[in-house]
């Protein structure tokens, strides 16, 4: 999978080469790690929300998470245009970025199961709950681009997690429902850990003030929220520290199976197209 | 479960009725109709109400307004009137405009003893 077409045109190719930007300070190499979790997090979640739709239980719940989808690519749009005024462009960011290269959690790259409802339902919970915790360590970044866009971000979150409890609700008092949801929370649980994995610049993340809480901190306070919760709803967490981890970790670019082929599929019309410049959804700055 | 959305633009506009949300309950309800009619238009409250709950009258049931000719309630009397006469109209609602406040104090007043 490069990005070589058949040859059939002599037409300028799309990958012409671009100068190089200076190589980042350490500071910019923590900002970019910063900004790729996020942003990589944000874009693969919302990737794999959209495979619902036309399929979820009601035209009711299709639009909300449609449309909770369409704000978590909203976030993305926020984190890769910062990176991008640190000097990547959007191919770098997204269409031609090598899929080794990316750092969501594998939580959000995982093809959802067959009657994944509960899935779609659990995956939301961990992930957006974990998401209001990220911002929040932000709101005093010392970073101050993004300083000014987490408040947005933040803003929207509570949908997000009134729909994702509500539904956990609903589906917790329905003893096959609860079945299912039981069964993601076995297949997820493992995954959601590696929200909270460090990656190689976490040490400089910290020291330059980019986030207020420390990884540990955010995870410590994430448990303390789910799994009360989850255990609220008659549901069984695993402990966190003994369970089975698979060997992906996200954060350390290790990936999943699902992870290829989610990532062939959304760049398959860019590559294909061939484009010269990714096609742009209006941003807040267009 | 259907349930009724309406939506309100700004303070102190009525609601008005804009189309409904199936959802099991009241909070899910909510949840559905901020995003199938509020997220594209201005909002700043939006009701949702259970469709068994609304009461109807319709045209079956009802000859709204009446059948006879109701031309006579048509005040064309005062279109063709001089300006001294539209005086005395305006004086005489006055009157009734100061007689209503006075009662309304009244009952205030009553009402806070």
């Amino acid at each position: 999978m490069n990005g070589d077409a058949d040859g059939v045109t002599d037409a300028p190719a799309a990958a012409s080469p671009r100068p190089r930007r200076p190589r980042p300070r350490p500071a910019g190499r923590a900002g970019g790690e910063l900004l790729f979790r996020l942003a990589d997090d944000e874009f693969v979640h919302a990737e794999r929300l959209t495979e619902w739709q036309i399929y979820a239980p009601t035209l009711e719940s299709d639009l909300a998470l449609a449309n909770i989808a369409q704000d978590e690519f909203g976030h993305a749009r926020l984190w890769y245009d910062l990176l991008q005024e640190l000097g990547y462009t959007e191919e770098e960011c997204i269409w031609r970025r090598d899929p080794d290269d990316w750092t969501h959690a594998t939580l959000v790259e995982l093809a959802f199961a067959d009657d994944g409802w509960g899935d779609a339902v659990v995956r939301t919970y961990l992930y957006d709950t974990a998401e209001r915790l990220r911002l929040e360590a932000l709101v005093d970044t010392s970073y101050a681009p993004l300083a000014d866009r987490v408040g947005k971000a933040l803003a929207e979150e509570d949908y997000h997690r009134d729909h994702a409890v509500s539904w956990l609700e609903r589906l917790a008092s329905d003893d096959d429902a609860r079945a299912r949801l039981q069964a993601a929370v076995d297949d997820l649980f493992p995954h959601a850990l590696s929200l909270f994995a460090p990656g190689a610049h976490e040490d400089d993340i910290r020291a330059n003030g980019f986030r207020r809480a420390s990884l540990a901190d955010m995870r410590a306070e994430w448990l303390d929220t789910v799994v009360p919760t989850l255990e609220g709803y008659g549901l069984v967490v695993p402990e966190p520290d003994d369970v089975e981890r698979p060997a992906a970790r996200g954060r350390d670019r290790t990936h999943t199976d699902d992870w290829g082929d989610l990532q062939a599929a959304f760049t398959a019309t860019h590559r294909e197209v061939d484009f010269d410049r990714p096609a742009r959804l209006r941003g807040e700055e267009a | 479960m259907i349930w009724e959305v309406f939506r309100q633009e700004k303070p102190g506009d009525y609601h008005r009725h804009v189309g409904n949300v199936h959802a099991p309950d009241r909070d899910m309800a909510k949840l559905f109709a901020q995003i199938q009619h509020a997220r594209r238009m201005q909002t700043n409250s939006l009701w949702v109400v259970p469709q068994e709950e609304v009461g109807e009258v319709d045209t079956e049931d009802a000859a709204f307004g009446g059948r006879t000719d109701k031309a006579y309630r048509w005040a064309m009397t005062y279109n063709d009137i001089d300006s001294s006469f539209a005086q005395e109209v305006e004086d005489s609602e006055a009157e009734q405009r100061e007689a209503a406040r006075k009662r309304r104090e009244q009952l205030e007043s009553e009402g806070q003893r």
